[in-house]
């Protein structure tokens, strides 16, 4: 249940990781009309590697909560 | 002011039956020269980048890109009438040049992530040696600078690594792929992000062979997402 609720949550912030990565970061950009100052943040690398720590944090997390729930109810 | 999504010279308006764009509004085409601008209106005159807005952008961009490949503009791009005429017009060849390069194709993208730590391992046990025989009668000056050539032994193991891995990848796609853009982070966890333009008949074949690259090395962790517009294929020739 953890691992398909994460998986869910992992599938869900790369959807739309990838789509920052694609969208703030690349493309046409005509001079003077970007409203937006993303330019010299690589997002992608921040943003994936942001939440592969935190994917892993909270997989340690929850597991930790399992393994004190189950030996609670021994 | 509109709200400016992408340039094709063969979208059409059907193709754009139903959508919605940035802020609920419709996007529709204004022509100029043979080159159509997908746009919709805008009343501000700047636009947060939020979920919500970057969704919308996307949703547009793609729904072109289901019938024919436009250059998408990168999000946030706002614009009066004269000033995206005068862009475009001004820029009618590149942009001409650009449409070709992209025609009949997708963008692709692989990511690939692996352990950092596992990775820089064997630079460590390689330094772990040579550093252990010095060290113990070396002073503190020489411990240091034992430690930085430990330091930058990893990190040029590590760039070794992933050039490899670039080239492997780059083996593994190249007879389907037209043009590709890599970007590689030796240091971090996701080392590796490729963007490939792949013609749409062989997107198949791509697949199959980005399908069968990981399979080879299990260790590592693959993100593959596409088709896109082709967002890293789109800057203009000048």
């Amino acid at each position: 249940m953890i691992d398909e609720e994460l998986a869910e949550f992992e599938q869900t912030e790369l959807s739309l990781l990838e789509t920052l990565d694609h969208v703030l970061d690349r493309g046409l950009v005509i001079a003077g009309e970007i409203t937006i100052s993303v330019a010299d943040v690589d997002l992608i690398f921040v943003g994936l590697n942001v939440m592969l720590s935190s994917v892993e944090t909270a997989r340690q997390v929850l597991r930790e909560r399992q393994k004190k729930a189950l030996s609670g109810e021994r | 002011m509109f709200y400016v999504y992408c340039l094709s010279d063969e979208v059409t308006a059907e193709m754009l039956d139903g959508a919605r764009g940035v802020a609920g509004c419709e996007p529709r085409l204004i022509e100029f020269d043979g080159i159509s601008a997908v746009v919709s209106e805008f009343a501000e005159t700047n636009i947060p980048v939020t979920r919500e807005h970057v969704l919308a952008h996307e949703r547009v961009v793609s729904r072109v890109l289901s019938h024919t490949t436009p250059l998408p503009f990168r999000f946030g791009t706002l614009a009066g009438h004269e000033r995206l005429e005068s862009y475009v017009v001004s820029q009618k060849s590149s942009l001409s040049l650009a449409l070709e390069r992209v025609r009949g194709a997708v963008e692709m993208s692989v990511k690939i992530i692996w352990n950092v730590e596992e990775a820089g391992q064997r630079a460590v046990e390689l330094e772990a040696e040579a550093v252990a025989k010095v060290a113990a009668t070396a002073g503190a000056g020489t411990k240091f600078l034992l430690e930085k050539r430990r330091a930058i032994a990893c990190d040029e193991l590590l760039k070794e690594r992933a050039e490899r891995l670039q080239n492997w990848l780059e083996k593994a796609v190249n007879d389907v792929v037209k043009e590709a853009f890599v970007q590689m982070e030796p240091a971090e966890k996701l080392f590796l992000a490729a963007s490939h333009l792949v013609s749409r008949e062989k997107l198949a074949d791509y697949r199959a062979r980005v399908e069968k690259a990981r399979g080879e090395l299990p260790e590592l962790h693959f993100l593959t997402s596409g088709p896109w517009a082709p967002y890293s294929f789109s800057s203009l020739f000048s």
